[in-house]
C-alpha cells in the first residue's frame, strides 16, 4: 500500500456529493467501494490530490423495481446477486455480478463503480447493456439518462462530465430470456478473455461481447439478422461469425487477438443457441 | 492453545516495530541493463537517510554460489528492478516521496533475455566476471564458463552414450519451455535491522539464518559472531525468503542512520526480488523395441536472471532430475545456469525438480506411444529399485517409485481405461552434504512442577508446520503432551548451527539431529545436544557421486477433459501418491501435499511472468493469477508408508508431478503440449497440430 496521503472527502448526503463534485471535478477522484481505485492506486497509475467517497452517501444503495429495476450506484456486487428481486426479475444480472472474482472482492464492488471505471474485463458492463440499460447521472443542474454502450467510450473513458455523479442504473423489465457466458482462460476468479450477453425483448436480440476490445461490443445490424425469425443453430453460427469478424480483439495477458477471434465465434454460437433453448 | 495464526497474535517480521525506527524504500532501475553515470540524491531533505553507490562500494560482493551482487548497482544495473538507491525515513510517505527526489544518470546497454540467445557467443555479457563464492554452506563445484554468460555447467557423464544411442530400437527427442513463476507468499519479504554498537541484529523473515549470516559477515567485513539473525515465523516462503534479500539493504541504512530501519516490500516488488527459473530442456530417450531404456541425453538451460543467487544448485538438481527414477545405463547431462537481463530467479518449490519432471515425463509418454506400450508399464519396467544405481552412481536405498507410480495409477482408475489419463512419476534430491543441530534444554515449571522442555534449533517456521512436527516428535520421545515443549523463533546467538529450512529435509535431518538429542539429554540430565550430517556431493565434471542421501519420491495421476473448441482444459482429478516413510504430524503431511498440488496446478494451468524488452507487466494478483478454491479439481492423496521407516519431508514432492500428469492426460487425447502453462490457446495450437496432422495422414478420398 502506497504511503501517500490524499485528501479524504466523505459527503453525507447525495446533495453534499454532488456539492463537492460541482467544485472539484476531476481534481478528485471519485471511489465507490474502492476494489478499482485501489489498484491504480497501489500500482502507480493514479496518484490524486482528493479521493471523493461515496461510502457516507446512504441514498445510493438500494434495489427497486416494478416494471423495471432501478439498482443505485453504491449497492455491491454481492447485494445484486442475492437480490430477491434481481434473481426473479432479472436473473442473468443476477448470475452475471456473482460471477465476478471473488466473494471478498463482490462485498466490496459496487455497480456504479464498475460502469463508471469503464474498465474493459468487467463482467457487469456487457450484460447491462445486453439488457439495454441506463446508467442515470446526476449534477447539481439535473439529470440524465445514458445507455450503457454510450457511457462507456473507451479504455477508462466515460462520457460522464466532470460534476456528474453515476447515481443509479435502470434496467427495463419484460426481458423473455438472457444468457451470460464468462469464457476464462485462466483461474475461475480471474477476469473473462471473452464474455458474451445475450438478451432477447419484445422479439429483439441483443448480443455484447465484453472483455475484448475497448467497450462492450454491440452491433444492432447483425442482431437484425435474428429479427421475424427462429434463432436456429446456423443462425447462431452466423452471426457469431460476423460478431467474430467485426470485432477487433486485443491481445492481453488473458489470450491474444488472434485466439480471442476464434472464441468469440464459438461463445457467441454458444450463447445464442443457449438463448433459443 | 488455540494456534496464534488465528487468533492474529502471531508475530512476523513485518511486525516488529522497536523505538525510533525509520521505514525504508528502494529506488530500482527503469532500464534492463544499463551504466549508472551519476546517483544524485541532493535533493532529498537532511531528515531523510539516503543510501547511494557511494556508501556502499567499499563493502564486500554477495552471492550464495557466485559473489556477483553488491548492495546496490554500483556502476552497472542489470535488469528492471535492481536497486540502485535507498531511503529511509520516519514515515513511508516521506520515504516514497524521497525516492522521486532522487535523479540517475543512465545509458543503456545491449541485453539479453532469454537464455539461449544469452548463452551464445559473442552476446552481451551480464557478468564479465564469475567469481565464486567460498560460502561453503551453499557452495559446491562451479563451474562457469569464462566469456560466456553461463554462470555453472554441470555434467553427468555415465556410460558411454553413443554406444547407447546405437543400442537403441526407438529413439524420441523433444524440447520443453517452461514458464517463471512467482512465489507470491502471502507475506511479503520483510526485514528490520539494527547496530547495537558494533554489532548488528537483524529481524528477518528467512529460511537460511546462517548463510545469510555468513554472506552479511563478508558484505560488511566483520565477523559472524557480530550479527545476529531472528527469525519470526514466515507468512510463506516457498523458497523465496533463502540467502539475501534485504537484509544488506536495511542494514546499510541502519547503520547510516543510526537507528533501526525496517523494509517491507510492496507486493509488485516481489516479481523483481526472486522468482521461479524459465527453463527450456532438450530430451533425447533411446529404448530396445521391448522398451528397456538404454540411452538419455539432457540438455538444460535455467534462465537465472542478472544475479546467480542459487541458480547454479537449481541446474544441476534439473540436470539429475531429468534423467528420473530410472535405470539407464548410459546417461550424457549438460545443464547450463544462464544469466539474462532478467530478475533474479532463485529456490522455488520443487527446486528445479518440476521444470525436469515436465520434459522428462512428457518424453516418456512419447516413448510408450512410439513403442506401443501401456505408459504405466514402460515406467515399471524401467523404474529403479532397491539396490539400482542411478545416473549419479549411487546405489538407490529405501526405494519406492513402483509403489507410488501403482498407487496413483489404481486411484485413477488406469486399468478401466486410459482416454483423458495421464501419469507421472518423479525423484527429487535432499540438500547434500548439509547438517543439522539441535540442543534441548528442560525447565521445571515453578507453579505445577511440570517440565517444560526448549528446543533450541534454526529450523525455520514458514506456514508448513515445521515446529509443529518437532514439537510432536520431540513429544513422543520425550513421553510428554505436546504443549510441554516450548520452541522460540529461531536466533543465531542462541541456536546450533543448521544449514538451512530448504529442499523438505528438516523433518528428517532434525527429526535425527533431535533424535540423537533427546537421547543425550535422557543420559545427561537436564541438557540435550544432537546433530546429523548427510556427507555426498557430485564430482563437478562427472556429475558422479552421492547427489542425495535421501531422496524424494513421488508420483501423480491426473484426468482431464477438454473444450475443443476453446482449448479450454478442464482437471476433472488429480491424485498424488507420496513417500513418507513414517508419518509424524498427519495434518501436517495431508496440506503440505494438498499444497504442492495447487501449487503445481497453477503451474500446469496458468502462472507464468509476462516481460516486455525485461519488463515484468503481470507484477499484481490481477494479471498473474495464483490458484482459488473454485480452481480445484477433486484432489485426493497417498502417504505411502513403512513400518519402521524413518519420517520423510514432504515439503514439496507433490508439486513438480502435477503438470506432467496434467500433460500427458492431454497427451491420451493426441493434444501434444511442450510449453508450461498449457493455457487454453497452447492447448487450442496443439489440437490445430493434431488436426493438421490427422488430415495430412487420411488417404484422400476417406
Amino acid at each position: 500500500m502506497s504511503g501517500n496521503v490524499v485528501e479524504w472527502l466523505a459527503p453525507a448526503s447525495l446533495a453534499e456529493a454532488l456539492q463537492l463534485r460541482a467544485e472539484r471535478g476531476n481534481e478528485a477522484t471519485v471511489v465507490a467501494g474502492g476494489t478499482f481505485v485501489a489498484i491504480l492506486i497501489n500500482q502507480g497509475f493514479l496518484a490524486p490530490a482528493a479521493l471523493l467517497s461515496l461510502h457516507n452517501v446512504p441514498e445510493l444503495a438500494f434495489i427497486t423495481a416494478n416494471n423495471e429495476l432501478w439498482i443505485g450506484a453504491m449497492t455491491t456486487h454481492r447485494e445484486v446477486e442475492r437480490s430477491a428481486i434481481v434473481q426473479q426479475g432479472w436473473p442473468a444480472l443476477a448470475r452475471t455480478f456473482a460471477l465476478v472474482a471473488s466473494p471478498r472482492v463482490r462485498n466490496q464492488a459496487t455497480v456504479g463503480g464498475v460502469l463508471a471505471d469503464a474498465d474493459y474485463a468487467s463482467d457487469p458492463p456487457a450484460m447491462l447493456c445486453a439488457l439495454g440499460a441506463r446508467a442515470v447521472a446526476r449534477s447539481r443542474s439535473g439529470e440524465r439518462e445514458i445507455p450503457v454502450e454510450e457511457l462507456i467510450t473507451g479504455y477508462y473513458q466515460t462520457s460522464l462530465h466532470p460534476d456528474e455523479l453515476l447515481i443509479a442504473v435502470r434496467v427495463p423489465g419484460g426481458i423473455e430470456r438472457a444468457v451470460y457466458r464468462k469464457f476464462r482462460s485462466r483461474s475461475t476468479e480471474d477476469r473473462p478473455c471473452v464474455a458474451v450477453a445475450a438478451a432477447r425483448a419484445q422479439g429483439r436480440l441483443r448480443v455484447v461481447v465484453g472483455a475484448v476490445a475497448e467497450r462492450p461490443q454491440y452491433f444492432p445490424e447483425i442482431c437484425a439478422l435474428a429479427e421475424g425469425v427462429s434463432l436456429d443453430r446456423d443462425l447462431a453460427a452466423e452471426i457469431a461469425q460476423r460478431y467474430a469478424a467485426a470485432i477487433n480483439p486485443i491481445s492481453d495477458v488473458r489470450g491474444s487477438a488472434e485466439y480471442r477471434r476464434r472464441v468469440i465465434a464459438v461463445e457467441v454460437r454458444r450463447a445464442l443457441e443457449e438463448l433459443a433453448l | 492453545m488455540i494456534d496464534p495464526r488465528v487468533t492474529g497474535a502471531i508475530r512476523y517480521a513485518q511486525d516488529v516495530a522497536l523505538p525510533h525506527m525509520l521505514y525504508a524504500r528502494i529506488l530500482r532501475s527503469p532500464y534492463p541493463h544499463a551504466r549508472v553515470l551519476r546517483v544524485d540524491a541532493s535533493a532529498v531533505p537532511r531528515s531523510i537517510v539516503v543510501l547511494t553507490p557511494a556508501d556502499v562500494n567499499n563493502l564486500g560482493r554477495y552471492g550464495c554460489q557466485i559473489r556477483d551482487q553488491t548492495v546496490l548497482a554500483l556502476d552497472r544495473v542489470r535488469f528492471i528492478g535492481d536497486p540502485v538507491a535507498a531511503v529511509a525515513a520516519p514515515t513511508l510517505r516521506e520515504a516514497d516521496e524521497a525516492l522521486n527526489l532522487i535523479a540517475v544518470d543512465y545509458v543503456e546497454l545491449p541485453a539479453v533475455f532469454d537464455p539461449i540467445t544469452a548463452a551464445a557467443d559473442g552476446a552481451p555479457l551480464v557478468h564479465e566476471q564469475h567469481c565464486i563464492s567460498d560460502n561453503d554452506a551453499a557452495y559446491f563445484g562451479m563451474r562457469p564458463v569464462a566469456g560466456t554468460n553461463i554462470c555453472h555447467h554441470f555434467r553427468i557423464r555415465h556410460g558411454d552414450i553413443a554406444a547407447g544411442f546405437a543400442e537403441a530400437a526407438i529413439v524420441v527427442e523433444e524440447t520443453y519451455r517452461t514458464a517463471g513463476a512467482q512465489h507470491v507468499a502471502m507475506e511479503p519479504h520483510a526485514t528490520v535491522a539494527r547496530w547495537v554498537e558494533d554489532r548488528l541484529e537483524i529481524w528477518t523473515g528467512t529460511q537460511t539464518p546462517f548463510n545469510l549470516r555468513m554472506d552479511l559477515a563478508k558484505i560488511f567485513g566483520i565477523p559472524e559472531e557480530k550479527i545476529r539473525i531472528i527469525c519470526p515465523p514466515m507468512g510463506g516462503a516457498f523458497g523465496a525468503k533463502t540467502f539475501v534479500r534485504l537484509e544488506a539493504i536495511a542494514a546499510c541504512l541502519a547503520r547510516k542512520a543510526g537507528r533501526p530501519v525496517k523494509v517491507v516490500l510492496n507486493r509488485n516488488e516481489e516479481w523483481l526480488t526472486i522468482n521461479r527459473h524459465p527453463a527450456i530442456l532438450r530430451i533425447a530417450i533411446g529404448a530396445r523395441a521391448d522398451g528397456t531404456l538404454v540411452a538419455k541425453r539432457v540438455e538444460c538451460w535455467a534462465d537465472t536472471g542478472a544475479y546467480a543467487d542459487c541458480g547454479p544448485g537449481v541446474a544441476q538438481k534439473m540436470g539429475y532430475a531429468a534423467v528420473g527414477p530410472y535405470r539407464i545405463p548410459h546417461v550424457w547431462v549438460d545443464s547450463h545456469c544462464v544469466y539474462t537481463n532478467l530478475p533474479p530467479n532463485g529456490a522455488f518449490r520443487g527446486y528445479g525438480a518440476m521444470q525436469a519432471v515436465w520434459a522428462s515425463e512428457r518424453t516418456m509418454d512419447l516413448l510408450a506411444d512410439r513403442l506401443g506400450m501401456d505408459p504405466l508399464e514402460l515406467r515399471l519396467k524401467n523404474v529403479l529399485v532397491d539396490g539400482d544405481r542411478f545416473c549419479t552412481g549411487e546405489v538407490m536405498h529405501d526405494v519406492h517409485f513402483a509403489q507410488c507410480l501403482q498407487t496413483v495409477a489404481d486411484k485413477i482408475g488406469w486399468a478401466e481405461g486410459r482416454r483423458g489419463k495421464g501419469l507421472c512419476v518423479l525423484l527429487k534430491g535432499m540438500q547434500t552434504p548439509s547438517r543439522a543441530a539441535l540442543a534441548i534444554t528442560a525447565a521445571d515449571d515453578g507453579t505445577s512442577g511440570d517440565r517444560t522442555y526448549i528446543v533450541h534449533c534454526a529450523t525455520a517456521e514458514m506456514g508448513q508446520g515445521a515446529r509443529r512436527t518437532i514439537q510432536l516428535m520431540a513429544a513422543e520421545l520425550l513421553g510428554v503432551d505436546p504443549c510441554r515443549i516450548r520452541f522460540p523463533d529461531p536466533d543465531t546467538d542462541l541456536v546450533p548451527y543448521d544449514t538451512r529450512t530448504t529442499s523438505s529435509r528438516s523433518t528428517y535431518m532434525m527429526g535425527r539431529a533431535l533424535a540423537a538429542a533427546v537421547r543425550d539429554l535422557k543420559a545427561n540430565g537436564r541438557r540435550g545436544y544432537g546433530e546429523c550430517v548427510n556427507y555426498g556431493g557430485l564430482d563437478p565434471d562427472t556429475g558422479q557421486g552421492v547427489a542425495s542421501t535421501h531422496w524424494h519420491q513421488g508420483a501423480a495421476a491426473a484426468e482431464v477433459h477438454v473444450d475443443e473448441e476453446t482449448g479450454k482444459l478442464t482437471v476433472v482429478r488429480l491424485h498424488a501418491a507420496t513417500y513418507a516413510g513414517r508419518v509424524v504430524n498427519r495434518p501436517g503431511a495431508e496440506l503440505q501435499n494438498e499444497g504442492s498440488m495447487i501449487m503445481g496446478l497453477g503451474t500446469a494451468l496458468f502462472e507464468s511472468i509476462v516481460f516486455a524488452d525485461g519488463q515484468v507487466t503481470n507484477a499484481n494478483l490481477s494479471d498473474y493469477n495464483v490458484p482459488a478454491a473454485d480452481d480445484l479439481p477433486e484432489l485426493t492423496h497417498s502417504l505411502i508408508e513403512r513400518e519402521g521407516a524413518e519420517p520423510h519431508g514432504l515439503g514439496e514432492t507433490a508439486l513438480p508431478p502435477v503438470p506432467a500428469a496434467i500433460g500427458n492426460a492431454l497427451a491420451s487425447l493426441g493434444v501434444h503440449v511442450t510449453e508450461l502453462p498449457m493455457t487454453p490457446e497452447v492447448i487450442l495450437a496443439a489440437i490445430d497440430r493434431r488436426e493438421a496432422h490427422a488430415a495430412a495422414t487420411t488417404p484422400a478420398g476417406r
